[in-house]
């Protein structure tokens, strides 16, 4: 029997107003080569300096990953030439990343599971080359962002286990807000390694794979590696520690040329940046710009609120929509009726338009005050789903809406009476059945009053008289 | 202080502009110190300034390795021979909201790597003194444009001795400011913990002027520092001075014991000190030099400024092509040397023993100036040496950088001076004092310039110099 052992390097690009050296804008999609200056442009003479918002966010990441802080991040120069890293060096960190020693916790084919990270550290991003016929060009505009590296132990053992801790920590970097998470446009990357043996005689010959813009590739990437390693040493051939590329039309990983991974990057402390040594005071700031991670987020939920899982899971997968439905709860709705309006009603509605919860024309409030009205009995169900619809159609108020379509519930017994009195005498046949104990009609007789009423009748109080009527 | 640069004060006059720039067509012609020159373009800055200051009609020179817009920015490599700076450093940008005018940009031994200025890859730079004789370096254009009287004060960098040495050379002063005491923004990279503007100046006023004008934290230099106070300096009363044979030409062997003879007699403590470390300072520094300017030489490919070859098959190619086309056989040097001990598995042999020694010099010198104010010694073992034979090849010129080299890998202010005048040329001396202590080092070579004024070659004398 094999084990199998899994590593990643993800890479994220921190949400920052400008660069990480310097004071260019930090974003994506502009037009080649306008979000540059001399400095991210490495001309003659320039120098880097830190900019304080990205390394404020690395240490939140690093906090929220258990990390140990390092009390002094030391910056390094790493050496090697590519045309699209204007310096020929990425300023990195080498001997004193910023954060060590942290972990994730996972919950995978229910067991739990820690996967420890090995340490995270700041480093700049390079820009792009883009080869077109016989001409290569050049963008340099995602040069010297800033890029967060997390690099886990190879605590894992299959892909679908990688994919998941791949989706855990999206959603806690985007809870975080220090990245948008978003691996097709690559400000999230992830190479993964891994490396089999047979059980019980340590780590194997790693091999790495790149090339993975999902995290669905990734976990595709790593079984077909597994099994190609574990078809190898069944074979008896060994398996070369290399660099792989997933080739994502044919769903396999292809070798890439050696040439290129025997890189000596010559690491040496950068001497144009201090170490960064976080004072309390920064640290203080650190803890404020924590927030309660999903994980936590979602035992609470099930805990306070006697959610079940599957409802748990859907609120706090978006933090937004968590905090959508929390805040709804605070008017007093009952935690599983918004969970359900939320999880099934709302959702249908936005998938149907292809919106987010957030931005729509469904404020918390507004669900809040529906909640309300639905458990005051001034609106019921059907007719809450009606005025749901309205929101979004007309983006007021629920409380408006009823008022404006005249939705709302009938619930006088007079006004009432006289309506059951009135159906009766039209439905004798009905009526009398119904007196000589048949009590099927009953049904018939209430589709007429809804019928009569527009479905604003209170269903209970109209059932009641019927019986009164008819006994 | 106003007096200071009186009569310089010569381009708010149209007049005294012609003489001017007659006596620089015609000085410059002899001694070739500038890269280029147009005052034009330096009032120009000046203007955009506007507000004026005690450097109003001034003009200054600036080494060709620190940035001012709209001039080139050389480093005297043909790989940057075209390149024209878009931006200003930080301390040229506070001579000029001064009112300074920047009249031009002078040669250096390429990228800072060399002890003449002939490693220039753009033109040789003579000595005022002697014509014939190397000028210094690298900052050798600046400490020549000074003493030929065509600037009162010009900037250089010193890296390894690069103010000093050309100062001692052509008998100017030359001020090395503590390490981070002056923006390093705009000052093109060669070896960045090594490395400060620095100043060849006409006089200690001047020197200390220009210096307390540049200093200061800057928010793009990181590394840049606030000297710690400005409390009055208490005046030097105890000067450390070498033992031993210290290997120097009779000339300058003569101008250093002079030298301790002058302080002593105006009531100073000689006391001799032991550097113990004094037999790395060559060794370390070439070390820690190469090694960073091996990252710093990186960005040069021709791919997005400067020398670019004429065709190239790919990405790659091209910036093989344009490194070993435009860099001078000297920088390849360094850049293999600095890649060598980089390796992986050769770094702690290396490089990392050299930061060590860089420790215990440092803490050498800690211990010294617990006996010593400031400490005193040669800045060249000789003077202004002559071209080809009879000069110094490349290596003797490196060992003969052991008397400078420890100012900058200890992080300390110096400031060399014109100490003597012997068989025509000047010999320089130096002034080593602890971290922050240039006001020091202004007091006590004032003391020496009193009795014995800068001296000024023959041929070279203005009616403002």
């Amino acid at each position: 029997m094999y084990q199998s052992f899994i590593g990643l390097e993800i890479h994220i690009q921190l949400l920052t107003e400008t660069k990480v050296f310097c004071g260019c804008i930090n974003r994506f999609g502009d037009e080649p080569n306008t979000n540059v200056c001399p400095v991210c442009m490495g001309y003659p003479g320039v120098l880097p300096a830190l900019n304080g918002e990205a390394i404020h966010l690395s240490y939140i990441v690093a906090r929220a990953l258990n990390c140990t802080l390092s009390p002094q991040a030391v910056f390094e120069r790493k050496n090697y030439f590519y045309p699209d890293m204007p310096k020929n060096y990425q300023i990195s960190q080498f001997s004193s990343p910023l954060g060590r020693n942290g972990w994730i916790d996972l919950e995978y084919q229910g067991k739990k599971k820690r996967i420890r990270i090995h340490e995270i550290h700041l480093e700049e991003d390079a820009g792009k080359m883009i080869h077109a016929g016989d001409m290569s060009l050049l963008d340099y505009n995602r040069a010297g962002t800033p890029l967060l590296e997390i690099v886990t132990e190879p605590d894992m053992e299959a892909g679908e286990e990688a994919e998941l801790l791949l989706q855990n920590f999206r959603r806690t970097i985007r809870y975080l807000g220090v990245c948008d998470g978003n691996m097709e446009e690559g400000s999230m990357r992830c190479d993964a390694n891994v490396s089999i043996n047979l059980e019980g005689k340590g780590l194997g010959r790693k091999v790495e794979i790149k090339n993975l813009n999902s995290s669905r590739f990734v976990r595709m990437a790593l079984n077909y590696e597994i099994e190609r390693q574990t078809e190898n040493l069944d074979k008896g051939v060994k398996v070369i520690q290399e660099t792989r590329l997933w080739n994502e039309n044919r769903d396999v990983t292809e070798a890439m040329r050696t040439k290129e991974s025997a890189h000596d990057y010559r690491y040496f402390p950068e001497p144009d940046l201090p170490p960064f040594i976080p004072g309390a005071e920064f640290l203080a700031r650190v803890d404020k710009g924590l927030v309660e991670l999903p994980e936590a987020r979602r035992a609470r939920f099930i805990a306070d609120y006697g959610l079940n899982e599957t409802a748990a899971d859907f609120l706090i997968n978006e933090k937004a929509t968590a905090d959508f439905y929390e805040e709804v709860l605070k008017s007093g709705a009952a935690p599983d009726t918004a969970a359900s309006w939320l999880q099934f009603d709302v959702r249908k509605i936005l998938n149907r338009g292809n919106q987010e919860l957030a931005g729509s024309p469904l404020t918390a409030q507004r669900l809040a005050q529906l909640l309300s009205l639905l458990a005051e009995n001034r609106i019921h169900g059907k007719i809450a789903k009606q005025v749901l619809e309205a929101v979004f159609a007309e983006d007021k108020d629920p409380a408006r809406i009823i008022k404006e379509k005249g939705w709302e519930q009938m619930n006088s017994p007079a006004e009432l009476a006289a309506l059951v009195d009135k159906v009766l005498a039209a439905n004798t046949k009905a009526a009398d059945a119904v007196r000589a104990g048949d009590e099927k009609p009953l049904g018939f007789l209430m589709g007429q009053i809804m019928k009569e009423t527009g479905g604003r009748a209170e269903p209970r109080l109209v059932q009641k008289l019927l019986k009164e009527k008819t006994g | 202080m106003e007096s200071l640069f009186k009569r310089w004060v010569i381009l708010s006059d149209s007049t005294m502009r012609k003489k001017y720039e007659a006596y620089i067509k015609s000085t410059d012609a002899k001694i070739a110190a500038f890269l280029e020159f147009d005052v034009d373009r330096g009032l120009g800055l000046a203007a955009e300034v506007g507000k004026g200051g005690e450097l109003e009609g001034v003009p200054f020179a600036v080494k060709d390795i620190i940035a001012v817009r709209g001039f080139r920015l050389t480093c005297g490599s043909k790989i940057l021979e075209n390149f024209v700076s878009p931006y200003t450093a930080t301390a040229v940008e506070k001579l000029i909201a001064k009112g300074g005018v920047m009249v031009g940009k002078t040669n250096l031994d390429e990228f800072g790597m060399g002890s003449s200025t002939d490693n220039s890859a753009l033109g040789k730079t003579n000595n005022p003194w002697d014509t014939e004789r190397v000028c210094g370096g690298s900052s050798g254009g600046s400490a020549a444009a000074v003493a030929a009287g065509m600037v009162p004060f010009a900037l250089g960098s010193d890296t390894g001795g690069s103010v000093r040495q050309p100062a001692a050379f052509c008998g100017v002063y030359g001020l090395k400011p503590t390490y981070g005491a002056v923006s390093r923004y705009g000052l093109v990279a060669y070896a960045s913990s090594l490395e400060v503007i620095g100043v060849c100046a006409r006089s200690v006023g001047i020197a200390r002027t220009v210096f307390d004008i540049m200093k200061g934290q800057d928010e793009k230099d990181q590394s840049s520092l606030n000297s710690g106070t400005d409390a009055p300096e208490p005046e030097a009363g105890v000067i450390g001075v070498l033992g031993g044979n210290l290997g120097l030409d009779p000339a300058v062997d003569r101008a250093y014991r002079a030298t301790i003879d002058f302080y002593r007699s105006k009531g100073f403590e000689i006391r001799e000190i032991n550097l113990s470390m004094a037999d790395y300072y060559v060794p370390v520094y070439y070390t820690i030099a190469t090694a960073e300017a091996s990252a710093n030489l990186a960005r040069y490919t021709g791919i997005r400024y400067g020398y670019r070859p004429g065709y190239a098959e790919n990405p790659e190619e091209l910036t093989r092509k344009a490194r070993s086309e435009g860099f001078g056989n000297e920088v390849k040097l360094r850049i293999l040397l600095g890649t060598y001990v980089l390796r992986s598995g050769f770094q702690d042999q290396y490089y990392q023993r050299a930061q060590r020694l860089r420790q215990a010099i440092r803490a050498d010198f800690d211990r010294a100036f617990t006996r010593a104010d400031v400490i005193l010694m040669p800045v060249f073992p000789t003077q202004a040496f002559l071209r080809g034979q009879g000069g110094l090849d490349q290596f003797q010129q490196k060992l003969a950088d052991r008397f400078t080299t420890a100012a900058n890998l200890a992080g300390l202010p110096a400031l060399s001076f014109p100490a003597a005048v012997s068989d025509g040329l000047p010999a320089g001396m130096q002034f080593l004092a602890p971290a922050f202590g240039e006001a020091r080092l202004f007091d006590i070579v004032r003391l020496y310039e009193e009795h014995f004024p800068c001296p000024q070659p023959p041929s070279c004398k203005p009616e403002w110099s």
